[in-house]
């Protein structure tokens, strides 16, 4: 679904993702852990166009996609989820989903706020909004939901987009315990759609929830890719978080 | 009451509704780029300048009738947008602003300078104003009626811009522009139609402008004309349809009381500066948090 082959970015001459190479097949989930600095983030910003490689290709189903735009990628199906949440506050809950499937139908540029399309696109939105029990909140301001209700938003929003390849940087980040469950809930959801998803995070044990495969980060390469028990074993691990003892 | 209405219907409330309607066309369009899509367009007065010398020049030299004339101000205007456009929206933020003031400044600076076609400082007069429908438009309350025409299409669209799918993705845009790509928004179309819009609209101002005052020439196009309407956008708060037409009327009448004072021209114009200054300083000062929030990245 999604193959990386030496990956390589650098930031004012500091080399970030040194060669790194990476392929997902559609349907799975991987799960990507590292300390800080060490790559995961631009990983992310790299594959959806945000930061550009210096070498290496990225493509998505066979075609390359490395020189498109961030827009065009997620026409492809690339779905980002953002680490300081991607919502867009100043607007209601309901536009934030009407945004996605008005970009999905190629409807941008259209002026009018009437369309033949509009009234079945605002049912759709609703149906989504319920999913993750939100449809309460449609008429709301975005900036007044918790952390969590903005992640569920946002990944569902990214659903509404048409992404088939799911790119979560850190989804628990500024969310409650409480709300974790839910978020959780929607990640089993996108497994039960078929989707392919890659999940940046600290919190091991929330990713080997739903991950059969972990690979850790480390100074801009992949140093450790298997099964959660191959990784949790793997003395490298401990190395890389607490240095050589 | 023939009293109200001979007051109502006078040449001096006709010329004031005169001067809302323009500042309605040009405000409102600035508002889609400046309010709406957060985008320091400082550039606003340079379509406006473009518009207003394109018929000026046409309907004089060429004798080009009035809706030729309006349509290639138009053209022209959006034209200047789209060239502007591709080379000012590859800045951000701050650079953008420069990069607009630049164009600004290039445009006022031929104005003065390129005198075989815009006649420098001394402008072009005798800019007749059009006969349409056996109507006379030297009557001003006829050119008024004709103003309204556009005015009232003009705003129609914009208000259906800022509900529709294209203001929303502006909207997305001036927030977290790499968010409204991740979900498949071509940010720099968007920005560039919304250039495109907002400039041909400004020229369309012009053509009336030029129009109605019979001359032109680059002093009616200069920067502080577009503070006043930077100082109209903000004070109705950027974005907001309502806001920006109701302080577009409130700002074009504000100063006409002083004309009351019995003071002479030389105290007027800069103390009309100030109040405008003032506001603008008092508003930005106020809600400074709210009307410019910061940009998010990734």
């Amino acid at each position: 679904m999604l193959s990386i082959s030496g990956l390589e970015v650098s930031f004012q001459g500091s080399p970030v993702l040194n060669g790194l190479s990476l392929s997902v097949v559609a349907g799975e989930t991987v799960g990507i852990i590292g300390p800080n600095g060490s790559g995961k983030t631009t990983l992310f910003n790299c594959i959806s166009g945000f930061v550009t490689q210096r070498g290496g290709t990225i493509a998505l189903r066979g075609e390359e996609i490395q020189d498109l735009q961030p827009n065009a990628r997620a026409l492809r199906g690339l779905g980002r989820v953002f680490q300081n949440f991607g919502v867009f506050r100043n607007m209601t809950v309901l536009e934030n989903l009407l945004l996605a499937l008005e970009s999905r139908s190629d409807q941008m540029l259209s002026i009018l706020p009437w369309s033949s399309g509009r009234a079945q696109q605002k049912e759709q939105a609703l149906a989504l909004l319920r999913e993750v029990r939100l449809e309460e909140k449609a008429s709301l301001k975005a900036s007044s939901l918790s952390g969590g209700q903005m992640r569920l938003l946002e990944i569902i929003r990214t659903v509404a987009a048409g992404a088939e390849v799911f790119l979560l940087d850190e989804p628990t980040a500024g969310v409650s315990p409480r709300m974790k469950d839910d978020v959780t809930g929607i990640i089993r959801r996108l497994q039960e759609l078929g989707k392919t998803v890659m999940i940046i995070e600290h919190d091991i044990t929330f990713i080997e929830r739903f991950c059969t495969r972990i690979v850790v980060v480390n100074e801009g390469r992949i140093v450790l890719d298997g099964t959660p028990e191959q990784v949790r074993s793997d003395e490298q691990l401990k190395e890389i978080y607490f240095g050589r003892a | 009451m023939s009293d109200i209405s001979g007051i109502i219907f006078s040449e001096y409330t006709i010329h004031l509704a005169i001067l809302v309607g323009l500042y309605a066309i040009l405000a409102q369009s600035l508002n889609l780029t400046f309010g709406l899509g957060q985008l320091f367009n400082l550039a606003h007065v340079a379509s406006y300048a473009i518009g207003a010398y394109t018929t000026a020049l046409l309907s004089t030299e060429a004798q080009w009738q009035f809706v030729p004339c309006v349509a290639a101000s138009i053209l022209l205007s959006g034209a200047f947008s789209v060239f502007l456009g591709t080379i000012a929206l590859r800045l951000t933020n701050d650079y953008f602003a420069i990069g607009t003031l630049a164009f600004g400044a290039v445009v006022s600076s031929l104005l003065i300078n390129w005198r075989s076609v815009t006649h420098g400082v001394l402008g072009i007069p005798g800019i007749p104003r059009p006969e349409i429908l056996g109507l006379d438009m030297y009557q001003n309350s006829n050119f008024l009626a004709l103003l309204l025409v556009f005015v009232v299409a003009v705003q129609a669209l914009y208000f259906a811009i800022s509900r529709g799918p294209f203001g929303r993705s502006l909207r997305a845009l001036a927030e977290y522009d790499q968010a409204a790509a991740a979900l498949g928004i071509n940010t720099r179309l968007v920005r560039n139609v919304a250039f495109l819009l907002s400039s041909a609209a400004a020229g369309l101002a012009g053509s009336f402008f030029a129009y109605y005052l019979n001359y032109i020439d680059p002093t009616s196009f200069a920067f502080g004309e577009m503070i006043f309407l930077m100082t109209i956008v903000v004070v109705g708060r950027p974005g907001s349809f309502f806001g920006v037409l109701l302080s577009t009327a409130f700002l074009v009448l504000l100063p006409e009381p002083l004309r009351f004072l019995n003071l002479d021209s030389a105290t007027l114009g800069p103390m009309r500066q100030l109040l405008y200054s003032l506001i603008l300083f008092a508003v930005v000062w106020w809600k400074r948090r709210s009307i410019f929030p910061e940009q998010r990245e990734v």
